[in-house]
């Protein structure tokens, strides 16, 4: 049983279906992160756990406790922690009436309200803010205060909506690692969404990636990268080649598919699985641009060797970007310094044929 | 920074010095002036604090605003909060009507529960007649009648200011509160109500200050022993004994700089305390809840309620307005037109006076409003700030203060008083803090890159304004004018010192046909037309874009 099980959950507002009859576990202990781009139902999913959302349909289990079919568990009661995009830190109490604002509504002695909220201040390392207003403090300190606030009942599910979308590129990078190192280190089961598909790779056990309500694949952060289950997918997360072209032939035994393209009557790539190909689909030969290797002189050996001109180019200090034409076709590829760069220069590119997957159109 | 600016900036300086400063500082001048002698000393102060009947009056006005204040919280806060989580339908009729009373004339409103909740008014005669009490009660004469009348009247400031609050308040603020297991009435008092102080307050000053400047619902429910009630009877009666003026002025200057010093602190704690600049993003409407059915009828008994003690204004001016001899009858019998007749045949002038005045002050009001809103947003010249905080501050000074003030100013040394123009002056210094905020508001709104792109292209400052920024403005403009317009036909506590014979408006009629006959018909017949009016005004204000709320919203301030 896993710990937090979603049953056909289906949310509408109005006419718009933002969540369409999902199903999702949550394993014990898991870092789970939805990922999508805005609108494709991933907070309305987050709140939906939290209670502040009811949905129309479906259920939710948490811990084996139905939250809605046995009557609806308002969030005051479903023992969750939770961190808000804008923090929702309250402004007019102070950081320690904030972090021990629900802990004050179960009985408990003073004493040990006190040695928690001490204890989860040095955690998140906000010692000595404690008579601090919000207002007087950093967007980083704030999100410390929302996340000592969420942690501080020991809560059962964590649940964390864009909680560092508000911060700046430097802090945002550190505090992946923290709240990472945080949650894994007191075991909590965690649900976290982000549209930042790097966010979604550093943090996660699992990415649930959605969209438009529904999900579209569920995988560790490297399934998803190096087999993505649609051109969604693969655009949504890193960057991808698509190069349009139709199936040609199918080799079953080893996932080997010709595919026909503008450039290439037969461009050997590798069948993802999922989707049996056959001869005659349309699809996209894709490739991510770190797997196009290039060379300035025709190598000896190697499938999918191609020539391409220069088209463009983009420096991004630790690596090359090149836009190169095999015809009319363009592919992006990660370039050493040391080749020539100049656009109309003459390249050679070696499509990987175990890297180059073939995504349905 | 341009030259024209600076002029500009002088040109309002040289108004507000010669319609504010001046003839408030006459006042206060005044205010220490010893009767019988030439001199001047604190003779008059130390008689008011050591004076047991000053000091009574004093005191019972400060406990008529607590109370007021209060009852007007206690009622308002179930109210905002209704309007502004409920899904709930007819929610904009409601709301409209609920801050009808904020463009309605308050002595309007205390005529129709005269009407309605007098000794044989209709609510003690049905009573009596259903055989349900023996003698009439007393609902409305007294302090308590004053509480609820004045209450009723601010309702409004209370419930919009804890609408603003209500809906500002970014959700996840309360969603938060909810996660970490507080429900309903706790989350309420230990989060939201907190978060909303600050723009409460804002309303609640307002609310406070009335007391200290209505002098006429008292002098009508035949309470006098307030200050503004006063400060009137010793100014306007008793203009032979000099010394009584005098303690009158003593009375208006106390009365002001309480108000002043209230309004200053409710504006310096709300700017301390403004918590809206902490969240980020809050959806348009703020948190909506759709309530269970226990709750859903309540509030709507509640806010109907509310409603129909707001509809009885018009509904009971308007039957009395339609009818003769309506007494010891709960419902009048004999209709007529006679009211309008007399209006219209004896005193057309009332209504002509009525536009004229708040047409020109309104022009003064749009002529002066638009630079000094323009000084104020789009430049740095040096003292706007000061400029700002002067027309400001005269929302909160009492209406009485300007009307004496304007009378002791205007006499002697500068003798505008002796013409008509004096009117229309007064009523534009009253009520010029209402256009500029809506205009200051809008201008606000007015992205500078739009104007800034226009000086690029070559265009001067100037045409500039004339082609870019007043078209943009317009709309808020507009709302600006007809509420301004609205508020200067109203106004009263000004303008009854002021007036002569042949300079009557509408309301000093309605004042003067109440005071010497006590026959209501006349004066209900002219608060009608006023409410008419006025609820025409408020359909083109509608009309022109933004609602009757914001409307009302934007033009909330103090009243006369």
């Amino acid at each position: 049983m896993a710990y937090i099980e979603i049953r056909n959950l289906v949310k509408r507002y109005k006419k718009v279906t933002a969540v369409n009859r999902i199903q999702l576990d949550v394993e014990k202990g898991e870092l789970l992160t939805l990922l999508g781009p805005s609108g494709c139902g991933k907070t309305t999913t987050l709140r939906c756990i939290a209670g502040l959302e009811k949905p129309e349909e479906g259920d939710i289990i948490i811990d084996g406790k139905p939250m809605i079919s046995e009557g609806f568990v308002q969030p005051s009661k479903r023992g969750i922690g939770m961190m808000f995009q804008n923090y929702a830190v309250w402004p007019h109490m102070k950081v320690y009436s904030n972090i021990v604002y629900g802990l004050k509504l179960q009985n408990l002695s003073r004493q040990s309200i006190k040695e928690k909220a001490k204890n989860v201040l040095e955690l998140v390392g906000l010692q000595g803010l404690e008579e601090r207003y919000p207002g007087q403090l950093s967007g980083g300190q704030q999100q410390r205060v929302a996340l000592a606030r969420a942690l501080i009942r020991n809560p059962k599910v964590l649940l964390l909506d864009e909680p560092l979308s508000n911060l700046d590129a430097k802090l945002r990078e550190k505090m992946r690692f923290e709240i990472k190192s945080l949650v894994k280190r007191m075991g909590i089961t965690s649900v976290y969404v982000t549209h930042d598909q790097a966010e979604a790779m550093v943090i996660s056990d699992r990415i649930v990636v959605m969209e438009k309500g529904n999900i579209v694949q569920i995988g560790s952060p490297p399934e998803i990268y190096e087999r993505p289950a649609s051109r969604f997918v693969a655009d949504f997360i890193g960057a991808m080649n698509f190069i349009p072209g139709e199936v040609v032939g199918v080799h079953s035994g080893t996932n080997e598919v010709y595919v026909r393209t503008e450039f290439s009557e037969k461009l050997l790539c590798k069948s993802t699985g999922g989707d049996v190909t056959t001869p005659g689909q349309k699809v996209y030969a894709s490739i991510r641009p770190e797997d196009v290797e290039v060379f300035a002189e025709p190598p000896q050996s190697g499938e999918n060797i191609f020539k391409g001109i220069i088209a463009n180019k983009a420096y991004l200090g630790n690596f090359l970007f090149l836009f190169i034409n095999i015809n009319d076709t363009a592919i992006r590829v990660q370039a050493p310094h040391q080749l020539p760069q100049e656009e109309g220069h003459e390249l050679y590119l070696s499509l990987n044929p175990q890297k180059c997957i073939v995504l349905p159109e | 920074m341009s030259r024209g600016n600076h002029f500009l900036s002088s040109l309002l300086w040289l108004v507000i010095a010669l319609l504010v400063i001046y003839p408030l500082s006459i006042l206060i001048i005044e205010s220490f002036k010893v009767s019988g002698t030439d001199g001047s000393g604190i003779q008059n102060y130390l008689e008011f604090f050591q004076d047991t009947y000053y000091l009574k009056t004093f005191w019972n006005t400060i406990v008529l605003s607590t109370m007021v204040l209060l009852v007007s919280t206690l009622f308002g806060i179930p109210l905002a909060y209704i309007l502004a989580r409920y899904r709930q339908r007819g929610k904009t009729i409601f709301t409209a009507l609920i801050l009808l009373p904020i463009v309605l004339p308050a002595y309007a409103g205390v005529f129709a529960f005269i009407i309605f909740f007098g000794k044989f008014g209709t609510m003690n005669l049905l009573l009596m007649n259903a055989g349900l009490i023996e003698k009439p009660l007393n609902f409305i004469y007294g302090f308590h009648g004053l509480v609820f009348i004045e209450a009723l009247h601010m309702l409004p400031f209370i419930v919009l200011s804890l609408v603003s609050g209500l809906t500002s308040i970014d959700p996840s603020f309360e969603e938060a509160a909810e996660v970490e297991g507080a429900s309903g009435f706790r989350r309420f008092i230990t989060v939201t109500l907190p978060l909303c102080t600050p723009s409460y307050l804002a309303g609640a000053v307002m609310v406070f200050l009335w007391p200290f400047t209505d002098w006429l619902t008292p002098l009508i429910l035949g309470q006098v022993d307030f200050l503004p009630s006063v400060a009137y009877i010793n100014i306007a009666y008793h203009f032979t004994d000099v010394h009584r003026k005098h303690m009158g002025i003593v009375a208006v200057v106390v009365s002001s700089i309480v108000c002043i010093t209230l309004f200053l602190f409710a504006r310096w704690w709300v700017e301390k305390k403004k918590y809206t600049g902490l969240s980020k993003g809050t959806t348009a409407e703020g948190r909506v809840i759709e309530p269970g059915p226990f709750l859903k009828i309540s509030s709507y008994l509640y806010t109907f309620f509310i409603a129909a003690l707001v509809l009885l204004i018009p509904i009971v001016l308007g039957l009395s307005a339609f009818s003769r001899r309506w007494v010891f009858e709960p419902f009048p019998t004999y209709w007529t037109l006679d009211n309008f007749r007399v209006i219209l045949m004896e005193s057309p002038g009332l209504i002509y006076n009525s536009f004229l005045f708040s047409g020109i002050a309104l022009i003064f009001g749009v002529i002066f409003g638009l630079p000094a809103a323009y000084i104020i947003v789009r430049t740095r010249v040096p003292g706007k700030d000061a400029l700002d905080f002067m027309i400001t501050l005269m929302l909160a000074f009492p209406g009485i203060a300007i009307g004496v003030s304007y009378l002791l100013a205007f006499w002697e040394g500068i003798p505008l008083a002796t013409y008509w123009i004096i009117m229309p002056l007064a009523l534009f210094s009253r009520r010029l803090p209402y256009f500029l905020r809506i205009a200051h508001a809008s201008y606000l709104q007015l992205d500078i890159s739009l104007e800034e792109a226009s000086e690029v292209s070559g265009v001067g400052k100037f045409m500039t304004f004339i082609n870019i920024s007043l078209p943009l403005l317009m709309k808020g403009v507009l709302v600006g004018v007809v509420m301004f317009f609205i508020m200067a036909f109203q106004e009263i506590s000004t303008a009854i010192f002021l007036y002569r014979g042949g300079w009557e408006t509408l309301p000093i009629g309605i004042y003067l046909n109440w005071h010497r006959g006590m026959e209501f018909g006349i004066s209900a017949a002219m608060a009608f037309l006023m409410i008419v009016i006025t609820f025409i005004l408020l359909l083109i204000i509608a009309k022109i874009g933004g609602g009757i709320l914001k409307a009302a919203w934007g033009g909330a301030g103090e009243k006369k």
